[in-house]
């Protein structure tokens, strides 16, 4: 009769010493922190890169008379006044590359036109072998 | 009485045992957040940046001129004037800085990123990467 509530009496305390050993609720609190934190601050951005010549200011040297001239206009696309479509523009510089490869080629944006259709130009550029890249603007 | 005491303690444990999955799933989380992503400081303005099948990763630069989708510019968290742009990256290639990075809004006019590019070539800076993000599948 004794002997079961000594284990009962026993049991209950030790049940309890364990649930207050280490509260939960803390620990909880400080991981959802973390994990608000983690989310907020890290970005996930995949980032990729151009490699570019920054332009000269001054046009008119002698390299630039053999250059392959690109400009893209809010309507198009033009090389060497010539309106073109993006994988022709590609084809055909690559094309007069093969003669010259050292030629550089020369991309001009025209007012009104987001970098987004410049980094399309320049990636079709790139992918037909295009190495000798720089881009260049209108003088004022 | 001693009954009643331990219900209460076995239903407490209990009510412990149930967040236990949600704690596991928690902690998960918190792992995949704190791998996956890496911890980059915020710019100071938005900038999304243009989208390209460009497969070069760039290496890790601190020297990235930020453009804004309206033109402004940023260097080093701080937005600047052009002036200002040129004499702070002056200073960074005279401290021996190579590697440049620009990051300009997918927006902005490109008229405007080769005026910034023209300006860093003042600056005597070399080489510049513009950096991109892949395409959304």
């Amino acid at each position: 009769m004794s002997a079961p509530t000594t284990q009962r009496l026993s049991l209950a305390p030790q049940n309890n010493r364990r649930r207050n050993l280490i509260s939960l609720t803390p620990l909880i609190d400080v991981v959802f922190i973390l994990l608000v934190f983690f989310m907020l601050a890290s970005s996930f951005l995949d980032w990729r890169s151009i490699t570019l010549d920054p332009p000269k200011q001054t046009g008119g040297s002698p390299s630039l008379e053999q250059a392959v001239l690109i400009e893209v206009r809010e309507d198009g696309l033009r090389l060497g006044g010539e309106v073109m479509a993006l994988d022709s523009v590609a084809a055909r510089a690559a094309a007069l590359l093969q003669k010259k490869p050292d030629r550089p080629v020369l991309v001009r944006p025209d007012d009104g036109v987001p970098v987004q259709d410049v980094v399309v130009v320049l990636d079709a550029l790139t992918a037909g072998g295009v190495t000798n890249l720089s881009l260049i603007r209108k003088k004022r | 009485m001693s009954m009643s005491f331990q219900n209460k303690a076995r239903r407490t444990t209990s009510d412990d045992d149930r967040i236990l999955p949600l704690i596991n799933v928690v902690f998960l989380l918190l792992i995949f957040f704190m791998l996956a992503g890496h911890l980059a400081a915020t710019d100071p303005f938005n900038v999304e940046p243009p989208t390209s099948l460009s497969e070069t990763e760039p290496e890790k630069s601190p020297h990235v001129v930020l453009i804004g989708g309206d033109g402004q510019l940023a260097y080093d968290g701080k937005v600047l004037e052009q002036e200002a742009l040129v004499q702070a990256l002056t200073a960074e290639v005279d401290g021996g800085a190579v590697d440049f990075q620009l990051k300009a809004d997918g927006g902005a006019a490109a008229v405007r990123m080769v005026e910034i590019m023209e300006l860093m070539r003042q600056a005597g800076v070399k080489k510049v990467r513009v950096l991109t993000v892949p395409k959304a599948l």
